[in-house]
């Protein structure tokens, strides 16, 4: 490696950090080729953490940043007049086996700029990662992005070879996408993810038959959001990735709130604050979705098409529901405790296993460090009430204000 | 002077896992232990009595297989990592759960907030963490071919991670080095041991090592984004005590 790797791994990893993506779970394999190096985990291993709090668990780049394309929202796009770089496959492969050496990460999620066309960029991928897999034996976690509009034949063979997949929807409408990104077709991008599902179900298949059969994506694939560059809702864009679930078996759908780097009549002034607390309450409906047995549908009415942006959506749930509580937590159903606001799966899975052998009094509670200055609001604990006086929706939201007004002053008085 | 015997007996070991069990044998089969603890860190005092057993694995074998038939073999994985923990008082901790254990049976693990389980569930949930997190966290430089790596944990997990390692770079050679306890895994050729650190003499770093570094810390920085700055959350995932043996957060190491 000389030093002008420095100029292009800084340009190519800049280009690339606004892909939320660096997990690299969903994958357990063992290092079991003679001269190889690498496994994977499948609970995923975070290597580090940057300046704005966000894990590195893989080394992400771009292969270019020399894009034809030309998406109002994006860096890279043809007409802006930024420094543009190219890794040859054998600098991306190095750089990766030299961090993984290292443990700085754990394994590689490469992406790149449309360069000629779809077709010519996804095998300039497939390339690098078949020369990662074969001539460096390497076995760690490889993420890579499809090209919407690459041949079929390219995709699938790339995908023997990754661990895991992604199209990036980006914009969660038609409109949306018509505006800001019109070379992007959202059929075009729907095909590879259509690809990708059955091509796994086939290969699921010929394991069934074949136990040394090659696994397609074994960590499946995902997806990426904008948020608050269009005036799409939360429930346009939570329904949409209740359907990526339900239709695609996505693995995961991420969201990024858009950070004003270029200004354009379509898009946010660029003194636009990212909304990073929008992009924070949709996690948690995300995750209510995953986890804890939610519809996206629940988490909306009639009028509020948004998140609240001062409860978190579980409490807002449950505010609105208020009928279904208090629950009895020494009773109540796995269905039922998860719905509990301040309860998570962790404290809902011990206190089913406890209570079989005995009771549970509020102080166990206390010691599996539930958020009680939630949940004690929508619980009983042997018939007993914990939350005041009554079980209210105004109340119980003035007081929770309350409480969390008092808790920043005394954070005041300690700094 | 006469002494003041109250009942108290503490089993002092010689630190190993076996030697614990060995007491955990004795305070069945002789008198019952009030506390156990590691001999070189015992504090004497004129109200216990005490007595040091020696190992011997035959009888901790004996325990070994009596809690995982009694209460179970999740039992022996929470009772082996609350034993890696830092906490002074895990030893007494343990053998209270182990004596719970013997009388609830299977059930005794999931009495989560129990006050015999309670401390030995939390210590190894703890232990088990940062094992977790080193997996991450640890970073090896390349010394004339052999990965080298320190690093300063609050439990005793090198054996735990040194395990994960030596599937991942499993034709590599490399050092984990725990610079708190002074001691380190050597791995070479599918085997690896836990030796005394203080043998371990390290050369100075090549041009091509401290390149790479560079290399990886430019990256790292690249990557934050400005207008996401959130300090707080990097303390958190990171905490200030670890960095000092981390590349991109130690300036001081080239």
């Amino acid at each position: 490696m000389d030093e002008n790797i420095f100029e292009k791994l800084k340009i190519l990893a800049d280009a690339a950090k606004y892909d939320v993506s660096c997990v690299s779970s969903g994958v357990e394999r063992k290092n079991n080729k003679v001269g190889s190096i690498g496994n994977a985990a499948a609970s995923g291993i975070c290597h580090t953490w940057t300046a704005d709090g966000r894990c590195i668990s893989l080394l992400k780049i771009l292969l270019t940043n020399d894009c034809i394309y030309d998406c109002t929202y994006c860096m890279n796009r043809v007409t802006n007049n930024i420094k543009r770089a190219t890794f040859t496959p054998e600098e991306v492969a190095e750089l990766t086996i030299q961090f993984y050496r290292r443990n700085y990460i754990e394994g590689l999620f490469l992406s790149s700029a449309v360069v000629v066309s779809p077709n010519h960029t996804m095998e300039n991928i497939y390339r690098v990662l078949l020369l990662l897999r074969t001539k460096y034996m390497f076995g760690g976690y490889v993420h890579v992005k499809v090209i919407p509009g690459a041949d079929p034949e390219v995709i699938k063979k790339t995908g023997f070879l990754a661990d895991r997949m992604s199209v990036n929807i980006e914009l969660p409408t038609k409109e949306s996408l018509q505006l800001l990104a019109p070379q992007k077709k959202s059929e075009k991008l729907l095909l590879p993810m259509n690809q990708i599902k059955t091509e796994t179900q086939i290969n699921l298949e010929e394991r069934k038959k074949y136990k040394n059969a090659k696994k397609f994506v074994p960590g499946g694939q995902s997806t990426q959001v904008i948020i608050g560059a269009t005036n799409d809702s939360d429930s346009t864009i939570l329904s949409l990735s209740q359907s990526l679930y339900d239709k695609l078996n996505m693995k995961r759908v991420f969201f990024s709130a858009y950070i004003p780097v270029i200004s354009s009549p379509n898009l946010p002034a660029i003194s636009t604050v990212p909304p990073l607390k929008r992009e924070h309450r949709l996690y948690q409906a995300d995750w209510l979705m995953r986890f804890y047995q939610f519809k996206s549908e629940e988490l909306f009415t009639e009028t509020e098409k948004n998140l609240d942006l001062e409860f978190d959506p579980k409490l807002t749930w449950a505010l609105r529901n208020i009928e279904r509580f208090p629950i009895e937590i020494n009773k109540a159903s796995y269905e039922d405790l998860l719905r509990i606001p301040g309860f998570g799966v962790l404290t809902v899975n011990r206190i089913i296993k406890e209570r079989k052998g005995a009771l549970l009094s509020y102080d166990s509670l206390r010691k599996m460090k539930t958020a009680l200055n939630r949940a004690k609001y929508f619980i009983t604990v042997n018939g007993k009430y914990y939350g005041g006086i009554s079980v209210e929706p105004d109340y119980i939201r003035s007081a929770i204000r309350q409480k969390e007004v008092q808790e920043q002053l005394n954070l005041f008085q300690l700094l | 002077m006469m002494e003041v015997a109250n009942g108290d007996m503490d089993y002092l070991y010689d630190g190993s896992f076996e030697g614990f069990l060995t007491c955990v044998y004795y305070s069945y089969k002789c008198e019952k232990a009030t506390g156990i603890f590691e001999e070189s860190s015992y504090q004497h005092s004129i109200i216990n009595n005490y007595k040091v057993i020696d190992t011997d694995s035959s009888l901790s074998d004996i325990v070994y297989d009596a809690i995982e038939k009694k209460i179970s073999k999740e039992a022996m994985h929470i009772i082996f990592y609350a034993f890696l923990s830092c906490n002074e008082n895990k030893d007494t901790n343990i053998l209270k759960f182990i004596e719970f254990g013997f009388k609830k049976g299977k059930i005794a693990i999931d009495l989560y907030t129990h006050d015999s389980v309670f401390p030995v569930r939390e210590m190894s949930t703890k232990v088990s963490k940062e094992e977790h997190r080193f997996l991450g966290l640890l970073r090896f430089s390349d010394i004339d071919g052999i990965l080298y790596a320190k690093y300063n944990p609050d439990n005793n997990i090198t054996a735990l991670i040194t395990e994960h390692f030596a599937d991942r770079y499993k034709y590599e050679k490399f050092i984990i080095h725990d610079e708190k306890r002074k001691i380190a895994s050597i791995y070479a050729n599918n085997r690896w041991e836990i030796i005394d650190a203080s043998i371990i003499n390290i050369d100075e770093l090549t041009e091509d090592e401290v390149m790479v570094h560079r290399l990886w810390k430019n990256y790292f920085t690249t990557l934050a984004i400005d207008e996401r700055k959130n300090v707080n959350l990097q303390f958190q995932n990171v905490p200030a005590r670890y960095r000092k043996n981390i590349v991109e957060f130690n300036n001081l190491q080239p």
